[in-house]
């Protein structure tokens, strides 16, 4: 349940102030780090929390189209949980660090694991548009950033999607509420919400039942149906005024976030790309290092895969 | 479990259940015919490690693990030196430091780990504990003795008390046959008509078996099986009563953050579960119902609603 649950006790955040701050502040860690190493870099090589968040959302969007053509066909709450790890994961860490394009498909992975979505690994890696010795080393990269993805995420895994929240919506709106002849005919649209908001940071400041409830109030609202009788009677907040103008409030929030989010100008995107592929190309070979230092010195024998591994890059996903 | 065999003749105990294992101070194993044939003249090495072996020295495998053979061999040898007891110490810790050294000794020399320079010590530390060991060996010897001595004396009463049962019911049986002449003699001699005699006869019967259960009665035991002799009184005091605070059971109680749910068994009664899908024969029979699920919908949609 979400009342104690790590997502409320960990990963709410009170503001879009609060995430930026963090964004901000792992972006700084990360240029800071680079600095530290002594070398002479111009700071307009790296990418601002600007740049970085353009980037995140292509690479987000991506994420989600990868999971809807992913055979099997993913549940929804798969990649909802998927999505939020990818926040999550880059909440405290910078894009620069760690290359989205295997984290992405790092937590897509871990989600289908963790949501019980059973596929094996080949299976999973054999929905990329790739030669089977391509999938292989995909797959070996995946399994090497998958623990430290957990570590990451703190190990709390488990992610309240707001999908089931809003089915029991639906069936208490059914059983308690009968001015609303037919409830299912919101359901189109709030999950059309539902699936907006999963790109937005509602996920960081809300809880999913409240996602849920503001899907489908929006949804009433633009079918021309009013609910708010349902707030005051079935939930009881006739009489706690205060309770009903905080979750007003919050609901408002949340939908001005979604109307908010859009997608970046493929010209901007392709810009930052450059610019971050120019970022791997300077710190990559340090980088490296430090993320498989153990392996490089005792496991000689997997040295000449890893230069390969590099040469795998963006353009094979694209053809996706 | 790994069959036991002979490393030599690979021969195991599953192929021939007769086999008898031995082990010589090195802690290798050798089945007995092999035995026979490689030490005929009295002496030889091991086939395994190569130790010069005496035949006399074999014994009777006793455990799986041949090791634990050796084991035993050597702490007896080596208890024959390290004997001292826990009185022999001004304290505990002392002791048990002892104790420790014996330990290690035990196991040095069962894993043939610094062999050399364990047999030093133990020499050394026979010459210079030889009068302390001497004496308690007397002092050993001595125990055993009467330890020996308080057996003999058991065995000694044990048969003692089944000869006088055996006595005992030869008298019995005496008395008894004594009885039976007495009756035909009676019966032969007699001017009494036969009905008399013959309750007589019973009377004195019922007598004598009275009294040879009031003579069994006699001899009755005085001492409990747990050795607490009979009639001692045992202090009746009572356990010192011990009061404590009741337990009181308080139901939890969960703030959700959001309106009240629906308990999982009412939500029949309040309609909810016209609205989910009714579960299959073979839900129910893992024990599913389409209450779980809804129940669980509802609670996630209320858990944490109010901000």
């Amino acid at each position: 349940m979400f009342h104690n649950s790590s997502q409320k006790k960990f990963w709410q955040f009170d503001g879009e102030a609060a995430l930026e701050k963090q964004r901000y502040e792992a972006n700084q860690k990360f240029r800071s780090k680079i600095m530290a190493s002594g070398k002479p870099v111009s700071d307009s090589l790296f990418l601002d929390p600007h740049e970085e968040m353009v980037i995140f959302r292509h690479y987000e969007k991506r994420l989600i189209d990868f999971c809807s053509i992913f055979k099997p066909t993913m549940p929804k709450s798969v990649v909802g949980t998927a999505v939020m790890y990818f926040r999550r994961f880059y909440l405290n860490n910078s894009l620069m660090e760690h290359h989205p394009r295997i984290i992405m498909l790092t937590c897509s992975y871990l989600s289908c694991k963790v949501d019980e979505f059973n596929v094996s690994s080949t299976q999973f890696v054999g929905n990329l548009q790739e030669t089977p010795a391509g999938q292989e080393k995909v797959l070996e990269q995946i399994l090497e950033y998958e623990l430290l993805l957990i570590q990451q995420l703190n190990f709390h895994l488990v992610i309240h999607t707001p999908y089931r929240p809003m089915e029991g919506l639906l069936i208490d709106l059914k059983t308690r509420y009968p001015m609303l002849e037919n409830p299912e005919v919101l359901r189109k649209t709030a999950d059309d919400f539902l699936n907006r908001a999963t790109v937005t940071d509602v996920g960081l400041l809300a809880s999913p039942s409240q996602i849920a409830l503001t899907a489908v109030l929006n949804s009433a609202s633009r079918a021309g149906l009013s609910m708010e009788s349902y707030l005051t009677e079935c939930m009881g907040l006739k009489d706690d005024k205060e309770t009903m103008s905080k979750l007003m409030d919050t609901m408002r929030r949340m939908k001005h976030l979604t109307k908010k989010y859009e997608l970046p100008k493929p010209e901007e995107v392709v810009m930052c790309k450059q610019k971050l592929e120019r970022v791997y190309a300077e710190f990559s070979s340090s980088n490296l290092k430090r993320k498989r230092g153990y392996e490089e010195e005792h496991e000689v024998a997997k040295k000449p895969l890893l230069t390969e591994e590099e040469v795998w890059t963006d353009e094979d996903l694209d053809s996706l | 479990m790994d069959d036991q065999g002979c490393p030599r003749c690979k021969t195991t105990k599953y192929r021939n259940p007769s086999l008898k294992l031995m082990v010589n101070v090195c802690g290798h194993t050798l089945c007995e015919s092999c035995v026979e044939m490689l030490f005929v003249r009295g002496s030889g090495n091991c086939v395994q490690c190569d130790t010069p072996l005496r035949k006399c020295n074999f014994r009777v495998q006793l455990f799986e693990d041949p090791a634990i053979d050796k084991e035993v061999e050597i702490r007896k040898k080596v208890l024959k030196i390290y004997n001292k007891r826990e009185f022999d110490f001004p304290s505990l810790r002392e002791y048990n430091d002892y104790l420790e050294t014996v330990e290690e000794i035990v196991f040095n020399l069962t894993n043939n780990l610094e062999v050399e320079r364990t047999r030093q010590i133990m020499e050394q530390y026979q010459r210079e504990n030889r009068d302390v060991i001497q004496r308690n060996k007397v002092k050993l010897t001595r125990e055993q003795e009467e330890l020996e001595e308080l057996l003999l004396l058991e065995q000694k009463s044990t048969e003692e008390r089944r000869l006088e049962l055996l006595e005992e019911e030869k008298r019995q049986l005496h008395a008894k046959r004594k009885n039976k002449q007495a009756l035909l003699d009676e019966l032969e001699s007699s001017q009494l008509p036969a009905c008399v005699l013959l309750a007589q006869h019973k009377d004195r019967a019922v007598q004598l078996e009275q009294q040879i259960e009031k003579q069994k009665q006699a001899v009755k035991t005085t001492i409990f099986s747990t050795g607490i002799p009979m009639g001692q009184t045992v202090s009746l005091q009572p356990v010192p009563e011990i009061r404590e605070v009741l337990y009181h059971h308080q139901p939890l109680y969960i703030y959700t953050h959001g309106p009240p749910v629906p308990e999982l068994d009412q939500l029949q009664r309040l309609g909810y579960l016209n609205h989910v899908r009714a579960a299959s024969q073979q839900d129910m029979a893992g024990g599913y119902n389409s209450g779980l699920a809804c129940h669980r919908a509802v609670q996630d949609a209320f858990s944490g609603l109010f901000p």
